[in-house]
């Protein structure tokens, strides 16, 4: 486990520099001026040309990586072209608010995923699994922007139980995270029922002839363990994608999260926000991996790493 | 309307009198309450010569003042500039307001002017291109401003209208500065989220009587238009701006919500590619023209919320004449493409991703329209930066566009698009006539440059080198705890003279 | 067959996504009006159950077409996209994750570094990417959202693999002789398919989202083409007025979810040899 935990951080180290280098590449490589982005668009060439060389982006693209390497190794993410603050400021900034959206959108999802997905599966064929198969099936298919705009009208304009959009406080989470957790809560539900289904299936077979019916505890605590590793693959991936790609969410509702800021930054062309928030999620991403594959030994002892 | 003597003249009327405070405003009330806006463009800096946002000229008129405003019906009325006049026609002369001073409390005088100006032309800033005709700005004691240019630049006042005014202290701190900047307008700069929020506090000591109305501002930014009406009806927020003709009948049916329209400074304009064989032969551009019901457009896609248009600038501005309305006439569209040798043609239609309201429908229907008349439209919704590269290298053969005139004069439209220097890596426009009407026409005297005006507007309607469907209206909704909002043409959100119940 | 009819549930599941793929490939002689063509003082009309006119089912949209026309028009675009992407992405993602949980070592370390790569990246930035490189072809559209979508095929079958293939029996196996394909196809492919399926079934729904989000790229169908994605998106800016523009397409995405969702349950039942007795 030793070598394999060093290996892994040695690839880590590796993975940031890989995407870093990849998305300094692809920025410069695609089509999209940032000067003509940050001008109106009667400014005339010459303006244009100015703004690019005052950017920095006329030197040869290896000398610009160079200089970005050296200043994030001090810490400078450089300066965002849209805000002219620094680019990690202006990433930072978005964090608190993300990761609390993130957070409550998690805890929603195991907890209500993971219930419905049990009794689905517990009471298999009754209306408690039909009224789960609904669910699922809206969870799944029910467009984000849908959801949000629909939770707004009737809780924020109609009802007036819930403010429509911002973030001062903690009634503000309610409707986004609802919003932003129906899709996971969905496929959690399902692989919850589906995994137990096939231990519950086994163990009601084999124990069922031998003595009458086991405990109904000791089978849900073997058939959720049958559990748990697919949904910490999924949940894995799924605090990824809530952190960085909650970009519909958060236009519906006004919430200053990362989303909305890398994918603004990206059609506006603002290389060290983009830049930034890429090497940020590569981080995250990377070590939430290792934390997971890790996991996996833990709670299934068989699983070894050759 | 003979609007365009206030350029010379009345300047220095108006200031007169706007100095002295009327009966009624001097015993104005102290400011109370608390406005909150929500406008849909975040703002993106608090460096008035750094950005050529609608929004951000919005909110930042609240903490800078210009050294000009103009009003919503196009005059032009005297802020930190009591009065100005052309001196010959490469030199303006400015007049300043006495006993104004910053929110630190350091004076404003001509010193601030100079710096400004100076600033706006030897920096890299986005503003910067317009004042590079700027060859000198002198003070002439504390309270006077020369600025002599290389070229005639009669336009300088309209633009002055979008700069606000900045103490020397700034110069060598920028950064600093514009942490907490200072300026000399109704509200102090508290705070700003990036991309959420604007707090802006009163000025107590605002050189105009009574106002601010108000003790406290907030600004906020919500994009998605769902959610901004929604924050308006919930009586969370008290203003929206940018609504669209679909949202206007739910924002009416609202109890406590008022929906104001005006007519906008803008038109809206597609423009061909002038160099792509498709539509170089102006047969075809006209066919183009005449197959497109405007009519239509205008009453049953923008439900009325747009205006035909008679001239490539909008009425109000100087130069606009009536040419009459563009006709429809399918008929006649398709025998001038069999003339044009063109009846099977295929054109490229180009927009940007979510800039225009109703864009995508409109694309659609105008497509509909000439499909009619046997041209295939191809819809090209891009996103707007690979649109834009698309645009410069020519790859398209109409593209979905606007133009807001700002500063409220068409100077920079002409010089931007119908010159061979401006219009080069867009339209490929070249018309030599027409570029030295453009030159004829930034002398500073109105007259003058109402005449060029109007024979570059007759040769463009004429040459169709652009269509312009419509003239935009401005939709706003606000609710009727606000007093004296005013629906401005230029999109701004201005709330210094609003007073909330 | 008779195996299969003890599932009511998955055949319902299988009719229903039938009909649907049915109806869109129908499209021409079931639509009565011309989906693509404006009827500008036809607009926003809600549909016949809800007090709009016996001519249009299902109402018009913003243009004035006619929606039931534009869904059975649509569904062909975006059940074929959609489809195809979910199919690319578990191929992909399954035959990684297979190799990288079978072979483990280097190869494994390797896939999984470049999963983590590209997940750092937003979609819409792959995509504008992958425009710049390859176009906006049809199959430029498959690989984006195929993109978007194996790494979660991957990461589930490695892990399952990892766990099985500790197993007694399939160690039996290997000492038997049984080549490493064969202990693959047989033992441990099958014992993954449980999460496969519930997953393909349920990224239906997301391929059709992520293809309306990518439409303004030039990707996919242009408008005045319908796609469900297409008209989700021309719906979103009317929730509030005409909320049937977006709640039409949504729920036939509804439907086939569901049918897939049934059918790919069913298909576990049957499949999954730890319930064969």
């Amino acid at each position: 486990m030793q070598s394999y935990l060093l290996r892994r951080l040695w690839q880590s180290a590796l993975t940031l520099v890989g995407v870093s280098l990849l998305v300094f590449v692809i920025l410069r490589v695609i089509p999209g001026d940032p000067a003509k982005m940050l001008l109106p668009e009667g400014a005339p060439p010459s303006a244009i040309e100015e703004l690019n060389r005052e950017l920095g982006l006329r030197e040869p693209i290896w000398v610009q990586y160079g200089i970005f390497v050296r200043s994030v190794v001090r810490g400078d993410f450089g300066q965002s072209f849209q805000y002219r603050a620094p680019a990690l400021r202006v990433v930072v900034e978005r964090v608190p608010a993300t990761i609390q959206l993130a957070l409550t959108a998690m805890v929603l999802t195991v907890l209500v995923g993971v219930s419905i997905g049990v009794l689905a599966a517990v009471r298999r064929g009754t209306g408690y699994d039909y009224a789960g198969t609904v669910l699922a099936v809206l969870g799944q298919s029910l467009p984000n922007f849908w959801l949000g705009i629909m939770l707004v009208l009737l809780f924020g304009v109609t009802l007036r139980w819930l403010p429509t959009s911002g973030f001062q406080g903690w009634q503000y989470l309610v409707l986004p995270s609802i919003t932003l957790a129906a899709f996971p809560t969905a496929l959690v539900a399902r692989l919850t029922r589906s995994s137990l289904l096939e231990i519950l299936s086994q163990e009601y077979i084999r124990t069922g002839r031998a003595k009458g019916l086991a405990e109904p505890a000791v089978i849900l605590r073997h058939a959720l363990r049958n559990a748990t590793i697919p949904l910490l693959t999924l949940l894995g991936l799924q605090i990824g994608t809530l952190l960085g790609g909650a970009v519909i969410t958060e236009s519906v509702f006004a919430w200053p999260g990362m989303g909305k800021l890398v994918v603004d930054a990206i059609f506006f062309r603002d290389f060290p926000v983009v830049q930034t928030v890429l090497i940020l999620s590569a981080t995250i991403f990377v070590a939430i991996n290792l934390v997971i594959d890790v996991l996996y030994t833990v709670l299934d002892p068989r699983i070894r790493y050759g | 309307m003979n609007r365009r003597e206030f350029l010379v003249g009345s300047g220095v009327v108006l200031g007169a009198s706007a100095v002295r405070p009327t009966v009624a405003g001097a015993q104005a009330q102290p400011p109370r309450g608390h406005i909150i806006a929500g406008l849909s463009e975040r703002m993106l800096t608090l460096d008035p010569a750094n950005h050529y946002s609608i929004s951000a000229t919005s909110v930042l008129r609240h903490v800078y003042d210009p050294l000009l405003d103009v009003t919503n019906d196009d005059k032009f009325v005297p802020a930190l500039a009591e009065s100005w006049r052309p001196v010959n026609n490469t030199t303006w002369r400015f007049t300043l307001r006495k006993g104004v001073t910053f929110h630190d409390g350091t004076p404003f005088n001509a010193d601030s002017v100079v710096f400004t100006l100076k600033r706006v032309r030897d920096g890299k800033l986005v503003k910067s291109f317009v004042y590079q005709d700027i060859e000198d700005v002198q003070k002439d004691g504390d309270y006077a401003v020369t600025v002599t240019t290389k070229r005639p630049f009669g336009s300088l006042p309209a633009h002055l209208t979008m700069l606000g005014m900045l103490p020397p202290i700034a110069a060598g701190s920028e950064d600093a500065f514009f942490q907490k900047p200072v300026g000399t307008g109704p509200f102090r700069f508290v705070s700003w989220t990036h991309g959420d929020h604007v707090e802006l506090a009163a000025n107590p000591k605002y050189w105009k009587p009574g106002i601010p109305k108000v003790e406290k501002v907030t600004v906020r930014f919500i994009t998605e238009l769902s959610t901004r009406a929604a924050a308006l009806r919930a009586g969370e927020i008290h203003v929206i701006d940018r609504v669209s003709p679909d949202m206007v009948q739910t924002l009416k049916g609202t109890p406590g919500v008022k929906v104001l329209d005006t007519p906008a400074v803008e038109a809206q304009r597609w423009h061909f590619q002038l160099a792509r064989d498709n539509v170089k032969d102006p047969r075809v551009r006209k066919a183009i023209s005449l197959a497109i019901d405007r009519n239509v457009i205008i009453k049953d896609l923008l439900l009325g919320y747009a205006r035909p248009v008679v001239n490539p600038v909008p009425p109000g501005l100087i130069g606009h004449t009536n040419l009459g309305q563009k006709p429809y006439d399918p008929e006649k569209a398709k025998q001038l493409l069999k003339q044009a040798g063109q009846s099977n043609l295929a054109i490229d239609f180009v927009l940007m991703k979510d800039l225009y309201p109703k864009q995508l429908e409109i694309a659609q229907a105008v497509a509909a329209m000439l499909g009619e008349v046997g041209i295939k439209v191809n819809i090209r919704n891009l996103e707007i930066a690979t649109a834009r590269e698309q645009r410069t290298a020519g790859n398209y053969d109409l593209f979905f566009s606007g133009w807001a005139h700002m500063p409220h004069d068409p100077d920079w439209y002409f010089g931007q698009w119908f010159t061979k220097a401006g219009a080069e890596k867009m339209t490929r426009f070249n018309d030599p006539k027409v570029e030295q009407l453009i030159a004829e026409g930034r002398v500073p005297d109105p007259k003058v440059r109402q005449q060029k005006y109007e024979e570059i507007e007759r040769i463009l309607w004429e040459d169709e080198p652009e269509i312009w469907p419509y003239y935009t209206v401005a939709i706003y909704a606000v609710s009727d705890k606000l007093r004296n909002f005013e629906a401005r043409r230029d999109y701004y959100v201005l709330l210094s003279e609003v007073g909330i119940a | 067959m008779s195996r299969l009819l003890r599932h009511p549930m998955a055949v319902v599941g299988g009719l229903l996504l039938a009909v649907v793929v049915v109806a869109s490939v129908a499209a021409p002689l079931l639509a009565t009006s011309d989906p693509i063509k404006p009827s500008f003082g036809k607009r926003l009309q809600p549909p016949r159950v809800l007090g709009g006119t016996s001519a249009y089912v299902l109402g018009t949209d913003n243009l004035g077409r006619d929606i039931y026309a534009r869904l059975l028009y649509g569904g062909r675009v975006s059940l074929a996209l959609a489809a195809s992407a979910v199919v690319l992405a578990a191929s992909v993602g399954v035959t990684v994750g297979l190799a990288a949980g079978v072979l483990g070592g280097r190869l494994d370390d390797l896939v999984m570094r470049v999963a983590d790569v590209q997940l750092a990246f937003p979609v819409i930035m792959l995509a504008i990417a992958i425009v710049a490189v390859v176009g906006t072809s049809p199959g430029a559209l498959v690989s984006v959202l195929a993109l978007s979508g194996w790494v979660l095929y991957a990461r589930t079958v490695r892990a399952a693999v990892l766990t099985i293939r500790q197993l007694d029996y399939v160690e039996a196996a290997r000492t038997l002789g049984a080549s490493d394909l064969r202990v693959v196809v047989l033992h441990i492919l099958p014992n993954t398919l449980a999460p496969i399926l519930v997953i393909g079934s349920s990224q239906f729904a997301t391929m059709v989202l992520l293809e309306s989000g990518l439409s303004f790229l030039g990707m996919g169908v242009q408008p005045p083409q319908p796609s469900w994605g297409a008209m989700l998106a021309e719906g979103r800016d009317y929730l509030s007025n005409a909320w049937w523009l977006a709640t039409v397409p949504g729920v036939a995405i509804s439907l086939v979810v569901l049918g897939a969702n049934l059918l790919g349950d069913g298909l576990r039942d049957l499949l999954d040899p730890r319930l064969r007795e």
